[in-house]
């Protein structure tokens, strides 16, 4: 039966079709490049009618309950699954905050490393250095938070190497990372300390592309995509926890699979 | 338990007026599962809709828990803690009291078939509620299975790589989302026809919140006593 | 009746929900900006180095949160002009009445295992005419094209 609140003449939803590139071109303009809207606010509150105060407090209290019981299930000593190289995607797949064309590659030259925090050696480091450094291969599933995965083939320095290398206090809590595309990411200990922990610096046997993290990104078989910064600029070893960009933005910390 | 250990006949003087057919546990653990079921779906579905699996589908707003994802899933994994636990410990009771066997045992495929027809010929019997028919029976037995094998897929999606074992004889990480998502169907299938039936019928619903009749104390002698 | 209190809170909260935008602050699969080539919109999306024969078969999907099925890759062509084709499947049902249409290659882009067209709405595609190989030539399977990126869509 015909609801009585449905109008007789329906608008011809073909009209959304016919002007799509002029709305997401309004939209772009408005979201990309506007800056601050109503929507944006709502969103840096983190908080709105929407998702009541109390209710978010609760959700966000059990996720950190929930953090504690993923740091039980970790069992350091589990490898995750690998596969044949012939089964790695090339390219990876992209994903990030924003879209591919807001990308804004590194100038490997340049770059650097800083390190700071719990650490002995605090000398920056250069891709060169990376690249003298004991270099360690895996080819893995990488699974995103939203459900979709590939498996991709990452060749790097494992963390753990790296972090004896630079005299880090290995028993400290936390592992920072502040990124070039302002994306601060941080992990426990245990898995920063795990095999399969790369700080990576090839996709598929050649340099990381710049969409992918050049010159250096994290890549972690035992945490979600979301876990894994690319464009690293710099490594803390901390106590303190430091939280992250979708951690603040309501995602689990420990995010581990 | 300790009344186990008397004869039969005092058992049921001890409780004259016999048991609810829904005791009050039951109804408490029925309607804690109600609402986390309805949480865990409605949430689910707010997680499906950023990589859908049916591609060209995804649920709309309208229909999800959290007004994102992230919320979406801190809806799901703070519920799966009750669904779980409650689920749990509903089996255990159902078990332990003979709640299953007396309710939803033996299913006989004959029984099955006749009740589907006489369904279709529009004769839902349900005068007498402490007794399912065959077909009840079935979809009880069905939706605990599925609410089981989402717990056992869940923890796949949620830890694959700590739990692979259990990941690759899903078949992998993406069957295991597949059959995460098949789960929630069947329960989504029972809960309509559940809905439907108990809003036909609504002395069963009255009896899920105030217990129902109480269970002929002879029945009960016959099955042995189990209060 | 705390518990049923608590169901109709559920019940309550259900349709409190907003468009799950708050992920992206850059929606993915955005159509070239007015006025820009296809050429250089891909440019702009870091084209990146992929197998002829990997692109074969792939899902060629709407950017959008749904990511509906718009057809599957068939063939990569190179025109009279020496531009790259993506021959598609396109439109019917179930096999029936879908045709091949040739998408240019710089108005698509990869989302990881899938295509994107994200020049061209489903209604524009309906408007090309079916793909007929003649004046063009197949692309190898071993050759290395270049195809842009872009994030999954929501």
């Amino acid at each position: 039966m015909r609801s009585p609140f449905r109008p007789d003449n329906v608008p011809d939803a073909a009209v959304l079709d016919n002007h799509r590139p002029l709305i997401r071109s309004l939209e772009r303009r408005g979201l990309i490049r506007g800056g601050l809207s109503l929507g944006a606010l709502v969103m840096l509150t983190g908080c709105d009618v929407k998702r009541p105060a109390s209710v978010q407090a609760a959700l966000r209290a059990i996720s950190r309950m929930n953090d504690e019981v993923q740091a039980l299930l970790f069992d350091p000593n589990h490898l995750a699954p690998t596969y044949p190289s012939s089964m790695i995607l090339r390219p990876p797949k992209f994903n990030a905050y924003y879209d591919v064309m807001d990308v804004k590659p590194v100038n490997g030259e340049t770059w650097r490393l800083e390190l700071s925090g719990l650490i002995a050696d605090k000398r920056p480091w250069t891709v060169r250095d990376l690249q003298a450094m004991p270099q360690s291969s895996m080819v893995i599933k990488h699974i995103c938070v939203e459900g979709w995965s590939y498996i991709g083939g990452w060749t790097g320095v494992p963390l753990r190497i790296f972090l004896e290398r630079v005299g880090a206090d290995l028993r400290a809590q936390y592992v920072a990372f502040k990124t070039a595309d302002d994306y601060p990411s941080s992990i426990d200990m245990a898995t920063a300390l795990h095999p399969q922990t790369l700080l990576a610096i090839k996709y598929g046997g050649e340099t990381l592309a710049d969409p992918f993290g050049y010159p250096v990104r994290l890549r972690m078989a035992t945490k979600l995509g979301y876990k894994n910064p690319k464009w690293i600029t710099a490594l803390e070893v901390t106590n303190t926890y430091p939280g992250g960009f979708w951690e603040k933005k309501g995602f689990p910390w420990f995010a581990g699979i | 338990m300790s009344q186990a250990k008397t004869s039969p006949v005092t058992a049921v003087r001890a409780a004259p007026a016999g048991r609810r057919l829904h005791p009050l546990p039951v109804r408490i653990m029925h309607w804690i599962n109600a609402a986390v079921m309805l949480i865990m779906i409605t949430s689910g579905w707010g997680i499906y809709d950023d990589d859908p699996i049916i591609r060209g589908f995804v649920f709309g707003s309208f229909w999800r828990l959290g007004d994102w994802a992230a919320w979406s899933l801190n809806w799901h994994f703070a519920g799966m803690w009750f669904l779980a636990i409650n689920g749990l410990i509903y089996l255990i009771y159902g078990i332990v009291s003979g709640r299953f066997r007396e309710r939803l045992l033996p299913i006989r495929p004959a029984e099955v078939v006749q009740t589907v027809v006489e369904t279709l010929h529009f004769k839902i019997a349900h005068e007498d509620l402490t007794v399912y028919n065959a077909v009840q029976k079935l979809l009880y037995i069905i939706v605990i299975l599925a609410g089981i094998s989402q717990v056992v897929t869940g923890v796949a999606i949620w830890k694959p790589i700590q739990f692979s074992g259990l990941v690759s004889l899903l078949g992998g990480f993406q069957s295991a989302r597949v059959l995460h998502f098949i789960g929630m169907a069947v329960i989504v299938g029972f809960v309509a026809v559940h809905v439907a039936l108990a809003l036909l019928v609504p002395k069963t619903l009255w009896a899920m919140l105030q217990g129902g009749p109480r269970v002929k104390p002879s029945t009960r002698v016959q099955r042995g006593v189990k209060s | 009746m705390a518990v049923l209190r608590l169901l109709w809170l559920c019940v309550a909260l259900v349709p409190i929900t907003a468009p799950a935008d708050a992920q992206s602050t850059t929606p993915g699969g955005m159509p070239p900006p007015p006025g820009m080539s296809l050429a250089e919109s891909t440019a702009m999306r870091f084209p990146q180095p992929v197998r002829v024969g990997d692109l074969i078969h792939k899902d060629v999907l709407r950017p959008v949160a749904s990511q509906q099925v718009l057809g599957h890759v068939r063939a990569v062509v190179r025109a009279g002009d020496g531009t790259i084709k993506i021959v598609m499947s396109f439109g019917g049902f179930l096999g029936i009445d879908t045709r091949q249409i040739a998408v240019p290659v710089d108005a698509m882009v990869l989302v990881g295992q899938d295509m994107e067209v994200v020049a061209f709405t489903p209604k524009q595609l309906a408007g090309f005419p079916t793909f007929t190989a003649s004046g063009t030539t197949p692309v190898p399977q071993d050759t290395i094209i270049r195809v842009g990126l872009a994030k999954p869509s929501h």
